[in-house]
């Protein structure tokens, strides 16, 4: 019964891995590899079309592999797939429009983080600027009720 | 008694037992009487031995085959090994909830025991309660594992293949919520220190529970990604895929918070930012726990929708609401005084935590920017590996420089005497990457060597100076007993830094120089590819009671007999690629199964990935976690030993 399963499964299995029959899949220079990365799989989240196994992804290699055959360049390879799926395909996004405000992500993050890390900086030193006046007795004093980095272990 | 019924016991004495601790902290807050506190301390081992108990009922009815509740009906098969049954309880939802909620239940309990003040424990163990309490009520009501099934099935259809191809899986998510879990224990502390005025002392109490689960996060961030290059056939370990990136963000907070922890604890300042640090670092664990069950993303890591999303989302959202506005509080009262020098300890370590804030900053917005866009304007777009990648080279940099500069400095000020170690670093920096450029390695390849370098450098000077001072000075005998645990938890926060240096050298290469080629093989032919011969030498089947697989025996010259394969399972109509690889110092060779002949058995298609250095990501990982153990050994067991040795060390 169980060995009877087994083969039903198996074949459903085959069914899904292998599109074309009992066909070889191609041979895929590296190339093909470093374009797939490139673009997205359609079906799936978080893969590119290099890393996925989906049978769209597979297809897709194929395709470049044989663009690639045929002479054209990386660029119009892509821009085929552009042409079918829109710029989604691309596997980052457009560096313009709306897109660019996902690429200036660390230059916005540095500027807002920064200018509160600047502004925050400037108050404490003005702050202890009037208080300029303090005893280097009183800091020291201070200083050792703070620094206890070296306690270790679960506080207690 | 059966499963069920005892599940459910444990269940509800859980949460009766969260309740009478939650109850207790309240009296003991209202009546300042610190003897609730104590009843509150055993009714969190109550609750942890509650949650103990639910947890054995499933995995009783795992190991026994007993189909008669929900959790095993839908997820389990008799079929499985033993270790695929023990470890099918976390997953699936119900079961990783209740995993959840039986280390939170321990951490509650381990955190109360160490409580001392009983001005804030109150605080803190109510928020542990309630954090834990939240949980529990969903497993009981929401989700329960345990609910019986009408007519028990004779067999399930088991876990998610993808989740029995390797053993990892029975150590990467209990490592990942040890992390998550334990940022709770900052987080209640930090809660405490808002509700009782006590700004400052709280960073000091709550370190060590800090790099504990900074050190789990760490090391299941590396597992996952060791999980992901063994079993998904790919060849990659890190495909910023937006679960990858919401363990990311916690992590990214979390090492922020480390040193910021740092900057309060030795100076009194960044008082308002470190509550808002561990605030965001918490929520990041609830955020990430939100998008794995809600349905908002398809991934290995998804598990079925239902009402938890919502329900998670509701959750992170008063979590928010609860740090921020006590936080508004604290903001309006804290006044933190004292000058920075940029060009000084705590200068360079609040830059350090700048960049992984900017870092986190990067990962949201590039997660949730698809999302966005969909929302408001329809369409799509797709944020993916290259983005990230592009963009964290710039920061990485940042980090490498300020990681190696930071600890050489003294606080408060600049240092002459460091100046000429700086002097050395930066002419390992240029030398790395001039020398580098010459081997012919890119641009950004060369400047990681060279940055790799100046991390070492610095970290030499930094482990060998204090020797040489302190035996000139004491003649080397007596150097170390009062400070040695000190210095060992100095060395370990090194050996983290070393590690850090190691990892970014391990990514630089192996996402530039990645070899990646698939190509047809007739039984016995010779493939010459990448400096080896490949040579195929046979293609058999095997049956296993839970699978079937597909072998292909493969010889990579000078590297034995690989055997890459397809492993059938019955609830998957794909196979999945089980990849074979051949690891060394230098270059992985990473063989996949895509295809082989069905009907004559006389061809295979192979898949290679050549990736250089990958072997240092994993031993990197493991330098992570031996010097964040050295820097969390207890320091009284070294002391008294010391002590009752005498003066051993003479």
């Amino acid at each position: 019964m169980r060995r009877w399963l087994w083969i039903l499964v198996f074949a459903l299995g085959l069914a899904g891995a292998q599109t074309v029959g009992n066909e070889p899949p191609p041979d895929l220079p590296p190339k093909v590899f470093e374009i797939a990365k490139k673009l997205r799989c359609p079906v799936c989240r978080g893969e590119s079309a290099a890393e996925s196994n989906a049978g769209v992804t597979e297809e897709m290699r194929r395709q470049i592999a044989e663009m690639l055959a045929e002479g054209k360049t990386e660029d119009e390879i892509i821009q085929y797939f552009v042409d079918r799926y829109t710029e989604w395909i691309l596997y980052e996004p457009p560096k313009r429009g709306l897109g660019l405000v996902v690429w200036l992500a660390p230059v916005i993050g540095l500027g807002l983080f920064g200018f509160g890390l600047y502004s925050y900086l400037r108050a404490t030193s003005r702050r202890a600027a009037e208080l300029e006046g303090v005893s280097d007795e009183e800091l020291a004093r201070a200083e050792a009720e703070l620094g206890r980095d070296d306690e270790g272990g679960p506080p207690s | 008694m059966n499963p069920s019924i005892l599940g459910n016991i444990g269940l509800v004495l859980a949460v009766f037992f969260s309740v009478a601790g939650l109850v207790a902290v309240v009296f003991s807050w209202f009546l300042r009487d610190a003897r609730y506190v104590r009843v509150a301390r055993r009714s969190a081992l109550l609750a942890f031995l509650g949650t103990f108990v639910a947890f054995g009922a499933l995995e009783w009815a795992l190991l026994s085959d007993d189909f008669s509740i929900a959790y095993t009906a839908r997820n389990h098969t008799s079929a499985s090994p033993t270790w695929v049954k023990f470890a099918t309880l976390w997953a699936a939802l119900e079961g990783s909830i209740l995993l959840w909620a039986l280390l939170q239940t321990l951490y509650t309990w381990l955190a109360g025991r160490r409580m001392r003040d009983y001005w804030t424990s109150p605080v803190a163990l109510g928020t542990l309660f309630v954090i834990q309490l939240f949980f529990l009520v969903n497993v009981l009501f929401v989700i329960n594992p345990f609910t019986p099934v009408p007519n028990p099935p004779a067999d399930g259809p088991g876990p998610n293949p993808l989740l029995q191809n390797h053993w990892m899986m029975a150590v990467h998510p209990i490592l990942m919520y040890l992390g998550f879990v334990g940022l709770s224990v900052p987080f209640a502390y930090a809660i405490a220190a808002m509700v009782t005025r006590r700004y400052q002392t709280w960073v000091g109490e709550t370190k060590w529970w800090l790099i504990f689960a900074w050190g789990f996060l760490t090391a299941a961030i590396f597992a996952g990604g060791w999980w992901s290059y063994e079993v998904l056939g790919w060849g990659g370990y890190w495909a910023w895929d937006p679960v990858e990136n919401a363990s990311f963000i916690p992590w990214l907070l979390a090492t922020a918070f480390v040193h910021t922890a740092m900057v309060q604890e030795r100076r009194g300042l960044f008082r308002s930012w470190n509550f808002a640090l561990v605030t965001l670092a918490f929520a990041g664990t609830v955020f990430g726990t939100f998008l794995t069950r809600s349905g908002v993303i398809e991934s290995v890591h998804a598990f079925a929708g239902g009402p938890v999303g919502p329900i998670f989302l509701g959750f992170l959202l008063v979590i928010l609401a609860v740090g921020f506005s006590l936080l508004g509080r604290v903001s309006s009262e804290v006044r933190d005084v004292g000058s920075v020098n940029v060009w000084s300890r705590e200068g360079l370590l609040l830059f350090g935590a700048l960049v992984f804030v900017v870092m986190a900053f990067v990962v949201i917005l590039g997660t949730l920017f698809p999302l966005l866009v969909e929302a408001t304007s329809g369409a799509k777009v797709s944020v993916g590996a290259p983005f990230f990648n592009q963009l964290f080279v710039p920061l990485g940099y940042a980090m490498l420089v300020l990681m190696a500069l930071g600890p050489l400095l003294p606080w408060r000020r600049a240092d002459p005497e460091t100046l000429r170690v700086i002097a050395w670093m930066a002419v390992s920096l240029v030398l790395g990457t001039a020398v580098g450029l010459a081997v012919g390695w890119t641009l950004w390849v060369s400047l990681t060597v060279g940055l790799f370098l100046f991390n070492l450098v610095a970290l030499g000077w930094l482990v060998a100076s204090p020797l040489a001072r302190k035996s000139r000075a004491l003649g080397g005998v007596r150097a170390g007993m009062g400070s040695l645990a000190w210095t060992r938890r100095r060395y370990g926060g090194y050996l983290v830094h070393f590690a850090v240096a190691l990892t970014a050298l391990a990514i630089a290469f192996s996402q530039s120089y990645r070899l990646d080629v698939q190509k047809t093989l007739q039984i016995g032919e010779a493939w010459q590819v990448a400096g080896r011969t490949i040579t195929v030498h046979a293609l058999r089947a095997v049956e296993d009671p839970h699978r079937y697989s597909v072998i292909a025996d493969v010889e990579i010259s000078g590297m034995g007999l690989r055997q890459p394969r397809l492993n059938y399972y019955p609830t998957s109509r794909t196979p999945f690629a089980s990849p074979s690889v051949a690891y060394t110092l230098g270059k992985d060779y990473y063989l996949v199964l895509q295809a082989f002949d069905q009907e004559n058995a006389q061809w295979v298609t192979l898949r290679l990935v050549v990736t250089p250095l990958v072997l240092w990501l994993w031993v990197a990982a493991v330098l992570m976690a031996l010097g964040t153990a050295m820097i969390l050994w207890p320091a009284r067991r070294t002391a008294r030993a010391g002590a009752a040795a005498g003066e051993v060390g003479a």
